[in-house]
């Protein structure tokens, strides 16, 4: 990757790029991959240097070291330093060792969310997650509207040979049927992601019997 | 279902359960520089100006390029969205119906999406509680896309939901980026538009797919038949993290599944939490390992349920069993805001779905 390109990501992730380059940009990422990939990592960096990652992982001194690292200086060990930018190709990639470790950290934290031990209906909210009166648990009611439709996405018919390859395109089929009913800002995320092609994610296909088939 | 839920398939429309927030605060109240206001605003110009944009989608440090056309013509809706460099889909929403182009499945999906009402009547409308459970902020201005930007933090004030920071145009107050983040900021996933352009006409021929679709196989979905059976009907989560109560039920087909399941959904008037309940087939691998079940389910070739938290999209799915039922929670919430309402699913022995 040139540096110039560089530039140009850098420089679009801090809101700077000038549009006639950001054409250019979004050309060369729409037909290459591995800048693509690229630049997921450079925004990744971009927000944990910036220190967007408020409250959680990165501290401001962690920020000012990273800083300090792009721009060749030494840091002693401990050393609370304050915030300093270098220069602009610089910054995502700068550190690229200490960027894969915040990415790792990043990582870890996910999965310890995915699978940490969470709270369960009848258990007292703790401290943590208690909201103000109205935020007691409460049972869920029952009159409610029913929906109209049905979902058109299905999976293939199950193989008892290969059980396990139905769970994500089952998985699939459930977020499709959520999608008609995700609220607010989550819709577009879920459109999103469905546009995606993953290598995990199985695609919805059809149910053959329930499927009406037009020419 | 309601006129509102049939047009929440608008991807952009986003925003609409964010200005829902708003219709229950006093207008008075509020200064002009109020987060709140700002929120409408977004809201309002997402719903009727024109725009064309190309933006980028991250999560997970994977980086997808898209397209959104967006129109609005004498009261009716047009919408595209398009994937640039991936799998080649395509979205395509008017008034009455999504048609999901799927080039890699050789496939058009076309479902049906009745709207006869004014497009903005379409917000949902929310309680004033909402508010007990977001706090929403201003945080300093700043430049993206060369344009002066507003700030705004929709932050959740617990673990049970997550939270958003958009970057809105001073001057049209159109989203420019927007974050998801859990309840301590963290970024999960986020858009930012590289191109948006908001041109008084769109033309069709923007509207228009590029997939090629001939060979391709088009399947039109119909109504579902609301058939079933009472001991399905009566599963409801039996209590739920704060703020969160039951807004739609119905059954419907889900997947390859010969037998309707249980859709209930569950929301605090922004993150919204789907509960499937279907039969588990009595021959399945622990089909009957939480309870002794009543209705098992018909003998259909055994499948083993689901068990266990994944990770779909920006959200997660819990499943279990339940009394011979597989009950799955998804939404585009934390881990362990499915889990809750998934362990709470029981049968309340009774209960009858209302009928649409």
């Amino acid at each position: 990757m040139s540096e110039q390109i560089r530039e140009q990501v850098s420089a679009f992730l801090d809101g700077e790029l000038p549009n006639s380059e950001t054409e250019l940009l979004l050309k060369r990422l729409t037909r290459d991959g591995e800048l693509r990939e690229s630049f997921g990592r450079y925004a990744l960096i971009g927000e944990a240097v910036r220190g967007t990652t408020r409250g959680g992982l990165i501290t401001r001194g962690f920020t000012g070291r990273v800083n300090l690292a792009i721009d060749g200086e030494s840091i002693p060990a401990n050393e609370h330093v304050p915030h300093a930018r270098g220069p602009r190709w610089w910054r995502p990639f700068a550190g690229a060792a200490v960027a894969a470790g915040v990415a790792a950290v990043a990582v870890v934290a996910l999965q310890q969310r995915a699978v940490a031990p969470t709270l369960r209906p009848g258990v007292p909210l703790t401290a943590q997650t208690a909201v103000p009166a109205q935020g007691a648990l409460r049972a869920a009611s029952g009159a409610v509207p029913a929906p109209r439709e049905a979902i058109s996405y299905t999976v293939p018919a199950t193989s008892p040979a290969a059980p396990a390859a139905t769970f994500p395109a089952r998985l699939t089929n459930y977020v499709f049927a959520h999608s008609k009913y995700s609220s607010g800002l989550a819709q577009r995320g879920v459109m999103a992601d469905l546009l995606i092609e993953s290598d995990e994610q199985q695609s919805p296909a059809v149910n053959e019997a329930a499927a009406h088939v037009a020419p | 279902m309601t006129q509102s839920m049939r047009n929440r398939a608008n991807w952009l429309i986003p925003c609409a359960a964010v200005g829902a927030l708003l219709a229950a605060l006093p207008q008075a109240s509020r200064s002009a520089d109020d987060p709140r206001d700002w929120l409408q605003k977004m809201n309002h110009a997402l719903a009727t100006r024109n725009y064309d944009g190309t933006f980028f989608h991250l999560s997970e440090g994977r980086v997808e390029t898209m397209r959104i056309v967006h129109r609005v013509r004498a009261g009716r809706v047009s919408e595209r969205l398009q994937s640039l460099d991936g799998s080649g889909r395509e979205f395509v929403r008017n008034n009455d119906e999504l048609t999901c182009y799927l080039p890699d499945q050789h496939t058009v999906l076309v479902e049906p999406r009745p709207d006869n009402g004014p497009f903005l009547g379409s917000l949902p409308q929310f309680g004033a509680d909402v508010n007990e459970f977001y706090r929403i902020e201003s945080l300093p201005a700043t430049h993206i896309l060369g344009r002066a930007a507003r700030v705004i933090a929709v932050n959740p004030k617990d673990q049970f939901r997550f939270g958003y920071r958009l970057w809105l145009d001073e001057k049209t107050a159109m989203p420019l980026k927007t974050q998801l983040c859990d309840s301590r900021g963290q970024v999960i996933e986020q858009i930012f538009f590289a191109r948006l352009d908001m041109p008084e006409s769109i033309p069709d021929s923007d509207l228009a797919p590029a997939v090629r679709t001939e060979g391709m196989r088009w399947v039109r979905q119909g109504p579902s038949r609301d058939n079933a059976s009472p001991a399905l009907s009566a599963y409801r989560a039996s209590e739920l993290p704060p703020g969160f109560h039951l807004t739609v039920a119905g059954t419907q087909t889900i997947g390859g599944a010969t037998v309707p399941a249980s859709h209930l959904v569950y929301s605090d008037g922004l993150a919204t939490v789907s509960v499937f309940v279907e039969a588990q087939p009595a021959d399945a691998p622990g089909a009957h390992s939480t309870a002794a079940g009543a209705d098992p389910g018909p003998s259909t070739p055994a499948e083993p349920p689901m068990q266990g938290l994944a990770r779909v999209g920006s959200g997660f799915a819990f499943s279990t069993v339940v009394q011979g039922h597989q009950v799955t929670a998804v939404g585009e919430v934390p881990a362990q805001t499915v889990e809750f309402i998934a362990h709470a699913v029981k049968s309340s022995g009774s209960a009858e779905l209302p009928r649409h």
